[in-house]
């Protein structure tokens, strides 16, 4: 069969910078699966993806699908025929629907009955009349947020689209997809090659757009290309260019032949915080800001142009002149805002609604200055700081710069409480409390920042669930599921043991009092329930994190560790870990046996068993060591437990393994003489407690 | 079809009034009616008849004018170079959406003098919706060396209504875009003519405008006579869309709208308060959207007599 390389290209108006990979993979994905289901065979493929375009190219692509093997049971023969022989609705209909005469068909007998059987085999459909297709479904399962319409068409799509390019080998193939006609012509850079370019054979692609198109197609190349331009631009103008690498991949999606333009702005705007510019160039323009050699910001910027300019000159000025107007509000901002304290603006927080029933951003820093100085308190820390670091926490947000640069909330408010003559670490904390941001990010170092950081996202996600607006499916505006990883990851990884009950009880009580203010007492009682659904809420953020990151761990073993109601998320972590390590010793497989075991023995002997084991009734040797046994280890891993020596506890319960097993193979626990049955499943019963110390190992599967 | 890049440079407009000339030149020759400003207060040109109603039901449709926009928050008496109260729009739009629409746009670009093979454009995402129209669409913000020059928006819904065939509309923000022309750093030192009578500036026209309307904006304008006007607005709307008056009814959500845009400058309304203040402006656009495209259906969709396709 011959095989040729197949080239799709749909072209478009500008596509969304942040999804154009994403795009692009998925219209890749689509077209190979979509060859792997109508069985065409075909080699590797490559995505392509420019501003204004999407494209795939599969190598070595058969020309025609393989024989296609019909096989099908039809209705059972004694429907199929009439009392003449003559065939019957059911026999022409099944024969149609297979495409061969009835008479054609042959049968196949099966234990309930025999049946007309259709057995076929057809040569595969011509590629050119599958492809069509397949790149429509592809198309139609591109993740798109929002199909757009325009003109008077139907036709819906991410931008409008302008052209379709479909090669298979050097033949065009003709079809209709997006309201386009196909054809074996592309266009170039939109300024530099505004006519067409014709294709002679999909291998010739990347090729013909770069050389005649002033098009770099490939995505990958393209980033490259930039991150080296970009760097090799700021180096000539003395500085190292920071590269942000999710800023490379939107400037990589915004321009089809990139070159970097270095500019310069003023040096005083330098005395602003580098936050601030690097705000400035990065986020609101796509620029790439420089630093030097000593790791302080330069007063340069790279550019990525879309143009091999005539006049370089004036795309330098006018990039440099867009930035002026930009640093100089903020300038006048961090100026202005400096003359005012932090402290000064908490009663215009009173003006800022945080949500309708749990009041302002004034009513919430109350609660959580208190709830904040509570948790420092219990993690052993002065409270001080944590309390006044929490009354700053969210003034930032009405000043002029936060206003202008939202994403600065926090690092702000470090900088003008430093200003302001504020201890260091209520400055570090108020800049901590939003930490983590995202997933790895770092968490708070001060304690102050850790106290303050819990509070604000405890008292979000139980105020939000105290109005009962939890989130639901892709819903949470808020950030809960986010702001409870953040929580709990704080209180693992920091090591700060603490009852997470306890907190959520804290904070639901500032919350209720705080709703019942702001309606006059006339706000509905929330429910005790609410602790519970919290707790709930969290322990299901605790599992998606453990099953999503830590290796090994798995639901059972997860909900083993939650039926023991650990206090403390930290405390959930020794206990998750000291199983862990339990299951890997080889003991491990037997004594979780012994103990599903034991719990099915408890529970048919339908008696309550007792916890006190009479030594005078221990008859058997084997249950006499089983009993000494226990005894020994009872006071030791009471011990270990106390302090929390989950593993060690872990261990030395493994070293009961010999004895069980003995008591198990000798030992008849559920005889006639009730005296003694009682006496054994007392024996059973403590040692199922001692069993359970750490986890509930009777979750485990085996 | 226009050409992107014409070999003959076109002569930049060298003022204020050159640009606006230029654009209504370049659009008029594109087919649209040349249109005048709306004659009441409004936030964008989006809000003029022209853009928000016409952009509903089938009828083609193809306009172009220049919008005063007013948006009180903004004023800051005159003193920032950048930031004004009043300021200017020039709208166009064309429905259905030419399939070549871009490079019209960029036609445009090329009649202001602006060389595509010289400067850096670029169409960069942005997608635009406003909640107090009921309206959305896809589109993008236009870059020229970095500096947003205009909004590009193809309407998907407008007044909550689907909008079939789907406008093409565009915005130019004609301060910024003449002080990149004229390469002055404040809108206030702009030309605004330079004739036989000599050289007026933007700041003669309007600098004591925007000090004053600041003062009034921010210190002087009535609230409690607004918070009345507001409601007052929002009922006659109501009244004007039973007695099937549509066009009068969405000039009670203009000034209904204005009135909000006031009591917001004057921080008269919480953070809470605003969203559902939003919420009423919005549903009396929506009733008005649906109200209007009632009332073309019943003349027969007028303007679908000429429209031969």
């Amino acid at each position: 069969m011959k095989r040729r390389d197949f080239l799709v290209e749909i072209g478009t108006e500008e596509l969304p910078p942040k999804s154009l990979l994403a795009l692009a993979e998925s219209f890749r994905e689509g077209v190979t699966a979509g060859l792997d289901a109508a069985g065409l065979a075909h080699g590797k493929a490559q995505a392509y993806a420019t501003p204004r375009r999407l494209a795939v190219h599969v190598r070595r692509v058969a020309d025609a699908q393989g024989e296609q093997k019909l096989e099908r049971r039809g209705p059972p023969v004694s429907a199929a025929f009439g009392a003449d022989g003559q065939p019957a609705r059911a026999a022409i209909a099944f024969a149609e629907s297979c495409g061969v005469a009835v008479a054609a068909l042959g049968r196949v007998t099966e234990p309930k009955g025999e049946f007309l059987f259709c057995s076929v085999t057809r040569p595969g459909a011509p590629a050119a009349k599958v492809l069509p297709d397949i790149v429509q479904q592809a198309l139609d399962r591109l993740p798109v947020a929002r199909r757009m319409r325009w003109g008077a068409g139907k036709v819906e799509f991410v931008r409008p689209v302008h052209w379709l390019v479909m090669l298979h080998g050097g033949d065009v193939i003709d079809c209709e997809l997006l309201g386009l006609q196909s054809a074996r012509t592309t266009r170039g850079h939109r300024f530099h090659a505004p006519k067409p370019i014709a294709l002679r054979s999909p291998g010739g692609y990347v090729a013909a757009l770069r050389k005649r198109g002033f098009v770099l197609a490939d995505f990958a190349a393209r980033r490259e290309r930039i991150a080296a331009g970009v760097a090799a631009a700021a180096s000539e103008a003395g500085g190292e260019a920071i590269i942000d690498p999710s800023v490379l991949e939107e400037v990589a999606a915004l321009c089809e032949w990139p070159v970097p333009i270095a500019g310069t702005f003023d040096e005083r705007y330098l005395e602003l915080p580098p936050e601030v510019l690097i705000a400035t160039l990065q986020d609101h323009q796509r620029y790439f800001p420089a630093r030097s050699a000593a790791g302080g910001l330069l007063p340069l910027f790279v550019a990525v142009a879309n143009i091999e300019s005539r006049d370089p000159a004036q795309v330098r000025a006018g990039n440099e002149r867009v930035v002026r107007p930009r640093l100089a509000d903020a300038a006048f901002f961090y100026a202005a805002d400096r003359r005012q304290t932090l402290a000064s603006r908490r009663d215009a927080l009173a003006a800022v609604a945080f949500q309708a029933r749990l009041g302002s951003l004034f009513d919430k820093t109350a609660r959580i200055t208190a709830l904040a100085a509570q948790i420092a308190a219990l993690a052993g820390h002065d409270a001080i700081p944590a309390q006044r670091a929490a009354e700053l926490a969210k003034c930032d947000l009405v000043t002029a710069m936060v206003g202008e640069f939202p994403e600065l909330q926090g690092v702000m408010g470090r900088y003008y409480a430093s200003h302001d003559g504020e201890a260091a670490e209520v400055a570090a904390a108020i800049a901590e409390q939003y930490l983590p941001r995202f997933a790895g990010d770092a968490l708070p170092a001060t304690s102050a920042g850790l106290a303050l950081a819990v509070a604000d996202k405890l008292d979000t996600i139980v105020g939000i669930f105290a109005i009962g607006e939890k989130p639901t499916g892709a819903k949470d505006p808020f950030g809960l599921r986010r702001g409870a990883l953040g929580l709990l990851r704080i209180l693992i990884e920091k090591r700060v043991a603490m009852d997470l009950r306890e907190l959520i009880v804290a904070a639901l009580d500032s919350v209720r009092a705080d709703m019942q203010r702001l309606a006059d007492g006339k706000s509905p009682a929330v429910p005790d329930s609410v602790v519970d659904e919290v707790y709930g809420f969290m322990m299901e953020r605790l599992r998606a994190w453990y099953l999503e990151g830590a290796p090994g761990v798995t639901t059972e073993m997860f909900d083993a560790v939650l039926d023991m109601r650990p206090v403390s998320p930290l405390d959930f972590d020794e206990r998750l870990r000291a199983l862990g390590a339990f299951l890997a010793l080889p003991e491990a497989a037997s004594l979780t046996a012994a103990n599903k075991r034991i719990s099915n023995i408890l529970r048919k002997s339908g008696e309550q068993a007792s916890l006190r084991v009479d030594p005078g009734l221990l008859r058997d040797p084997a249950e006499r060591q089983l009993a000494a046994a226990l005894d020994e280890l009872r006071t030791e891993i009471e011990g270990t437990l106390a302090g929390r020596r989950y593993g060690e506890a872990m261990r030395r319960l493994a070293t009961l393994r010999p004895v069980v097993d003995t008591f198990f193979d000798r030992v008849m626990v559920m005889t006639d003489d009730t005296a003694l049955r009682a006496n054994r499943l007392a024996l059973l019963a403590a040692l199922q407690r001692l069993f359970q110390h750490t986890a509930n190992l009777a979750r485990l599967p085996g | 079809m226009p050409k992107t890049r014409k070999t003959r440079e076109a002569r930049a407009p060298r003022n204020f009034q050159d640009l606006i000339l230029a654009l209504q030149r370049y659009w008029a020759g594109q087919g649209c009616v040349l249109l005048q400003p709306y004659d009441m207060e409004m936030g964008a040109g989006t809000f003029h008849t022209a853009t928000f109603l016409r952009a509903l039901g089938p009828e083609p449709w193809n306009a172009a004018y220049v919008q005063p926009s007013r948006r009180p928050g903004d004023g800051r008496y005159g003193d920032n170079p950048f930031r004004l109260q009043h300021y200017y729009q020039f709208q166009v739009l064309m429905k259905p959406s030419p399939d070549d629409i871009i490079e019209r746009y960029l036609g445009s670009l090329t009649a202001l003098g602006v060389d595509a093979l010289v400067h850096d454009i670029r169409f960069v995402e942005d997608n635009w919706e406003s909640p107090a129209l009921g309206a959305w669409g896809l589109g993008w913000e236009v870059w020229l060396n970095g500096m947003e020059v205009s909004q590009f928006t193809y309407f998907q819904q407008a007044g909550g209504l689907d909008c079939r065939p789907v406008s093409g509309e565009i915005t130019y923000g004609l301060e910024r875009l003449a002080m990149y022309l004229q390469g002055v750093e404040s809108v206030y030192d702009l030309v605004w003519t330079d004739g036989p009578a000599g050289r007026v500036t933007y700041g003669d026209v309007f600098h004591q405008n925007e000090v004053e309307q600041s003062a009034y904006n921010f210190e002087h304008a009535d609230t409690t006579a607004l918070f009345a006007e507001f409601a007052h607005r929002e009922q006659a709307c109501g009244t004007l869309l039973a007695a099937k008056l549509p066009l009068p009814a969405y000039e009670q959500v203009l000034k209904a709208s204005h009135a909000f845009n006031l009591l917001d400058a004057r921080k008269a309304i919480s953070v809470t308060e605003r969203q559902r203040y939003l919420l009423r402006v919005r549903a009396l656009a929506r009733a008005v959207a649906l109200a209007y495209h009632q009332s073309r259906e019943a003349l027969g969709f007028p303007l679908l007599r000429g429209a031969a396709t």
